[in-house]
């Protein structure tokens, strides 16, 4: 009992990165070195090129093609590969090519035999020109490099760099990265390295399966998650989030289920909700009015008397059974019902929240607990008794972690699960009353273990008898298995029974863990390339004509100005070498 | 910076071939960034015969970047505001490229004119009608033509006025110009055999 559990959550107790650093990076290679690894990688500024030339090369190899045209290829199907493969064997290479605008000239000169002619015109500025001031591209357009350079700068400020057509009417070719970046560079050095940027970070912002890690301030890495987006992962840096909508994680509530929560604890919806159950507007400057006793004329600050039952204005003068020039016995069933209807949603609503507020709290007080339990654990190793072992306190410390976020989540799921929100008419009534037994059961279950669990973990275990000591632990690793298999059996529920049933299901959740969020790991870059990122050595060169690249390639862009993309963090703190953070896009 | 040399050839180019293509480019004032484009209607289209004005607009970056141009004449067509003149072209927008030039770009803008298209329309209450009832459609937009396109012919107002002399109700007069695009004589057919 005791070994499966705890080589089960060896690698998790490396989750607490301030202290047991060294310990698990040899227990986490361990681990994942038995089965496939982690999927989910973090992409340093070091090995972002790396992650790029991957998928370059697989593209490069397979077609047989230059990186420019890889590159543009992989721009146009979004980095994912399996799918351009797809078009490949579907459409065929050709078609695959002309819809990306690539155009690969086979066996032609590609050099500047432009002409005959020692001068062309450029149909752009109309200017006879020297055919050595003139550049082909490879779709076969000529046109002067004074025009090519303003009309890349014109493209690179737009943002469009990912994506340059080449200047011809309908042409739909994508311009040589190479001719881009030598022609521009001439010019603007500072754009020149934008474009190079824009080129390289493609990789994050237009692929699906690689985002910014939400931190801030921003740590500058981005996580690549493997096959399923609908997951939770931590970042090197240490945050921990919900890979679909960047927020914090929050299985097994869904994204969207998330956002509406988030947005109703913020906003001051549910005070609205108090001011309907328990103020009436007044009639006259229709402010709130709260009755604090006395009887049913009201009067508002500004001076206006209205009767309370009905709201409507009055005199000022009364007596117990009339208020002057006014009457009012009429029963309004409507106004009632609504009224109703607001205090029953409000107190739903408290219900949820209170308990999922309970759980987060608590959460957060055994975080802070954590150091007195180690503390407790340390003064335990060093007394002279035959338990040698305790990392069954901290394997029981992390599921406990574990399972109350999972519990503290589980909570505002229920509340749209089987409220009308978001499922109005997904269910009958039956139904959902038959769901919500279903679910509030394992939850309570749950609940009543991980308080048990608590309950044994805080216990000065450190003071006590060895055998107490013992049955402590019997308890703690107990409990453990429980929870574990509780909140395995309650996603089971939850992704097969509630969501699994909707029609047109939109709600994904990520898939209960029970080592916890995963850890990315750092994606593999040989060691000689982490040196030479910040040279040419690494850029994105074209291997053919004028590529060669004469100038360092550094981040610290000067400008950046302008609309940050949606990807990227809110937030951004500045300055550094290689400054991901910097917003690229203009 | 706008390539001036560049649009004084074009402009050139342009007066070279007024005769065969009928459109005209000229400055308004001597600032080179602010044009007026002339179009005639294209043959066998409700807007034959009429001759249109456009103005044009210079952004910085030109021929880098695509020329603002809206129609000055009032004209009743999908693509075309009518009550703004804005132009729903995609070489003016995100299909410009360097090598066009005023000259194909009026062009364009006159074969927009033979060839509406009423699935991507600027104007949603002509795309309706042009797509609903495609004949009062070619009556009103030959109607504008007539009205504003045309400086030579008599005005509409000149019209209503004679025909409402010989004793025809104005509202009437005015439905059955339109009705006939505004055409004098048609019109007061139509109103005799009424």
């Amino acid at each position: 009992m005791e070994d499966c559990a705890s080589s089960d959550e060896d690698y998790y107790y490396s989750s607490d990165r301030e202290s047991l650093d060294g310990l698990e990076n040899e227990d986490s290679d361990f681990q994942w070195a038995s089965s496939r690894g982690p999927s989910t990688k973090v992409i340093t500024k070091e090995s972002l090129l790396a992650a790029q030339r991957e998928d370059l090369r697989r593209v490069m190899e397979m077609l047989s093609i230059r990186e420019h045209h890889a590159r543009t290829l992989l721009i146009h199907y979004r980095w994912d590969v399996e799918k351009l493969l797809a078009v490949l064997v579907e459409k065929g290479k050709t078609d695959l090519f002309a819809e990306a605008g690539v155009s690969v000239v086979e066996s032609e000169d590609t050099g500047m035999a432009v002409s005959s002619s020692s001068t062309a015109m450029c149909e752009i500025c109309i200017e006879e020109l020297p055919t050595d001031k003139m550049t082909k591209m490879d779709c076969g357009h000529v046109f002067c490099n004074d025009c090519w350079t303003e009309h890349f700068i014109v493209k690179i400020n737009e943002g469009q760099s990912r994506r340059i057509r080449c200047m011809a009417h309908k042409c739909n070719a994508i311009c040589d990265e190479a001719v881009v970046r030598n022609l521009v560079g001439i010019k603007h050095p500072d754009l020149a390295e934008k474009f190079d940027r824009f080129l390289l970070e493609s990789y994050i912002e237009d692929n699906r399966m690689v985002k910014w890690c939400p931190s801030t301030p921003h740590c500058g890495n981005a996580i690549r998650v493997e096959d399923d987006e609908f997951c939770e992962v931590e970042c090197s840096c240490g945050a921990q989030f919900c890979f679909s909508c960047l927020s914090e994680a929050h299985s097994p509530c869904s994204c969207i289920m998330w956002e509406h929560w988030t947005k109703k604890c913020r906003d001051e919806s549910e005070t609205v909700n108090w001011i309907t159950v328990h103020t009436k507007p007044c009639p006259k400057c229709h402010k709130p009015v709260e009755k604090n006793g006395g009887c049913n004329l009201v009067s508002c600050i500004c001076g206006q008397a209205f009767c309370w039952l009905c709201g409507g204005a009055t005199g000022r003068d009364h007596t117990w059974s009339r208020i002057a020039g006014h009457s009012c016995g009429r029963y309004k069933e409507d106004r009632e019902k609504k009224t109703e209807r607001a205090k029953r949603d409000l107190y739903r609503y408290m219900h949820y929240h209170n308990r999922y507020k309970a759980h987060t709290d608590s959460f957060k007080l055994e975080s802070k607990l954590k150091e007195t339990i180690l503390e407790k654990v340390s003064i335990s190793e060093e007394r002279e008794s035959r338990l040698r072992d305790f990392s069954w306190v901290t394997n029981g410390l992390y599921r406990l972690f574990r399972s109350r976020r999972v519990l503290s989540y589980s909570y505002p799921f229920a509340f749209y699960m089987f409220g009308d929100e978001i499922f109005k008419d997904e269910m009958t009534n039956e139904e959902r009353d038959i769901k919500q037994h279903l679910f509030e059961d394992q939850q309570q279950q749950l609940e009543a273990n991980v308080e048990k669990l608590s309950k044994f973990l805080e216990e000065p275990f450190d003071q006590y008898a060895d055998d107490k000591v013992m049955e402590i632990r019997m308890q703690v690793i107990n409990l453990s298995v429980i929870t574990d298999t509780l909140c395995k059996k309650m996603y089971e529920c939850i992704e097969n029974d509630l969501l699994g049933s909707l029609q047109g299901n939109t709600h994904n959740i990520a898939p209960y863990k029970s080592k916890g969020i995963e850890k990315a790991s750092e994606l593999a870059v040989c060691r000689n390339s982490k040196a030479s990122t910040t040279t040419d050595k690494c850029l994105p060169s074209d291997c053919g004509t004028s590529g060669k690249r004469d100038r360092p390639f550094s981040f610290g862009s000067s400008d950046d100005g302008g609309c940050p993309s949606q990807k990227r963090a809110k937030e951004s703190y500045g300055g550094g070498f290689f400054d991901l953070n910097l917003p690229a896009e203009l | 910076m706008i390539d001036f040399a560049r649009v004084q050839k074009e402009l050139q180019e342009c007066s070279k071939e007024i005769d065969t293509s009928g459109i005209r480019v000229s400055p308004k004032s001597d600032n080179l960034a602010r044009l007026t484009g002339i179009i005639p209607g294209p043959l066998g289209t409700p807007y034959e015969g009429g001759s249109f004005e456009i103005d044009i607009t210079l952004p910085d970056g030109y021929p880098f970047e695509p020329p603002k141009m809206k129609f000055v004449t009032k004209v009743w067509h999908p693509n075309i505001s009518s009550q703004s003149g804005a132009i729903c072209l995609d070489i003016l927008k995100d299909q410009w490229s360097p090598a066009l030039t005023l000259k194909t770009a009026l062009l364009s803008v006159q074969a927009l004119l033979s060839a509406p298209e009423p699935d991507d329309p600027q104007d949603a209450v002509v795309a309706q009608q042009y797509l609903r009832e495609y004949q009062t459609f070619v009556g009103t937009a030959r109607y504008w033509t007539e009205s504003f396109a045309k400086a030579s012919s008599l005005g509409v107002e000149e019209k209503v006025q004679r025909l409402v002399e010989m004793g025809f109700a104005d509202s009437l007069v005015r439905s059955t110009l339109e009705a006939v695009g505004g055409d004098e004589n048609l019109a007061l057919e139509k109103l005799l055999s009424s």
